[in-house]
């Protein structure tokens, strides 16, 4: 039997277990700050080596629409148990104002349509490749290529402007915003620097779009588009430039599912590192400023050093 | 004064019935729009959100004030202009909700206190 699937009596050992651990463990969650959402939902895909699953699941009140994402699984044992097909009944476990997620107490509830699969691996262009010269159109109508930026240091991300999810596309353009906000302050950080926000959406996100949202973050100075652009391309580039860094989406409904990706590039115009997962807003200007200033001195800074 | 005729008593009685089923139906559309508020807006406008731009407001008492917290007049048009097209950093739930979605919503929002 599989050792996730539960009985009437593991079940019943499982709930007196539970409220005798709930009761101990009362004080420690409420200084965590942690909490639990109910998921159910269909795993599509498992990638041991990040222990992540990714899981079409239903509406999470509270915490996200029904879609299609990964979530990490900390337990081994777990990961290495579910398959694609498997239907499965979850906690998404939150902390850090949701900005932390994971899976937790997760029970295959239907396994009959499961497939044995190879582990899915990202196939997106390795640390030191060249960044893909895909043509973009920004929010004043331009276009451009992210090769255009040599000399500079280079933070890119995805993002599509109807994204409702706080911990997503609005937390990554908040970001986005507290660091051009921070580069402002220095004349030479902004001049070595730039950010580049795309959209998983051409087909909304038109210039006009892109100008307004973009506004927004930049407290309506228009100035601040030299620093940070926000661009589109046709569906045919985007999906070639979301492989080319590792990123899947798709549309549903009017609601895009993708992952998240944030990409440094150096002032040479070469992938130094990826951010898929766990990130702060401190340590993605820690390395755009290094690379910046690797970029003026021409020594290799320590993130293209750590990178891969 | 009022005089108690049959036709009178006729249309009283019709009259509490159709505030009954109205009673009712406003209560389901309210109880639709919590599960569409739990699902769309909780997250934002019940934060935390520490890497939001800025932490949106909160929507208790939303049509008690004469405006909205973005200095618009506080009437239900407004309210459903602003979910349909967003507003600053709100996201646009243009084409998402259906026109009984945003009904039930703002069924919800007017019931939050």
């Amino acid at each position: 039997m599989n050792p996730l699937m539960t009985t009437r009596s593991t079940q019943i050992l499982q709930t007196v277990l539970a409220i005798a651990v709930g009761i101990a463990i009362v004080p420690a969650t409420a200084c965590t700050h942690t909490k639990k959402y109910p998921l159910r939902g269909l795993v599509l895909e498992k990638n041991v080596s990040t222990s992540e699953i990714t899981v079409k699941h239903e509406d999470i009140p509270g915490f996200m629409l029904a879609m299609t994402m990964p979530y990490k699984v900390k337990d081994a044992a777990v990961i290495a148990e579910l398959q694609p097909g498997d239907v499965i009944a979850a906690d998404v476990v939150t902390a850090n104002n949701g900005n932390d997620y994971w899976l937790e107490d997760v029970r295959i509830t239907d396994e009959s349509a499961r497939k044995i699969t190879k582990p899915v691996a990202v196939h997106r262009l390795d640390v030191g490749a060249q960044v893909p010269g895909i043509p973009l159109t920004n929010q004043d109508g331009t276009s451009f290529r992210l090769g255009d930026f040599k000399g500079k240091a280079l933070l890119v991300t995805f993002i599509y402007t109807r994204c409702p999810m706080p911990t997503f596309c609005p937390r990554l353009s908040g970001q986005f915003a507290k660091i051009h906000g921070d580069l402002s302050k220095t004349p030479d950080d902004l001049a070595k620097t730039h950010l580049v926000t795309i959209s998983f959406d051409p087909k909304y996100d038109t210039p006009p779009v892109l100008r307004k949202y973009g506004l927004a973050y930049l407290d309506d100075n228009s100035a601040g588009f030299s620093h940070w652009d926000f661009a589109s391309t046709n569906p045919s580039d985007l999906r070639k430039l979301a492989d080319a860094f590792g990123l899947e989406y798709f549309e549903e409904d009017n609601q895009i599912s993708h992952t998240m990706d944030i990409v440094l590039i150096s002032p040479a115009g070469k992938i130094v590192k990826y951010w898929a997962t766990e990130w702060t807003t401190a340590e993605l200007e820690d390395a755009l400023r290094e690379q910046a200033k690797a970029g003026k001195t021409g020594q290799q800074p320590q993130a293209q050093k750590r990178a891969g | 004064m009022i005089r108690l005729s049959p036709s009178n008593c006729l249309a009283a009685a019709f009259t509490s019935l159709a505030l009954i089923l109205g009673g009712c139906s406003s209560s389901k559309s309210s109880q639709r729009g919590q599960e569409l508020f739990d699902l769309h807006c909780a997250a934002c406008h019940q934060g935390p959100t520490p890497d939001l731009k800025k932490q949106p407001p909160r929507l208790e008492h939303l049509f008690a004030a004469a405006q909205l917290p973005s200095g618009a007049p506080a009437t239900e048009a407004q309210v459903r202009k602003t979910i349909v097209e967003g507003l600053r950093t709100m996201p646009a739930f243009d084409k998402r909700l259906s026109e009984q979605e945003l009904d039930d919503l703002i069924a919800y929002l007017r019931t939050l206190k």
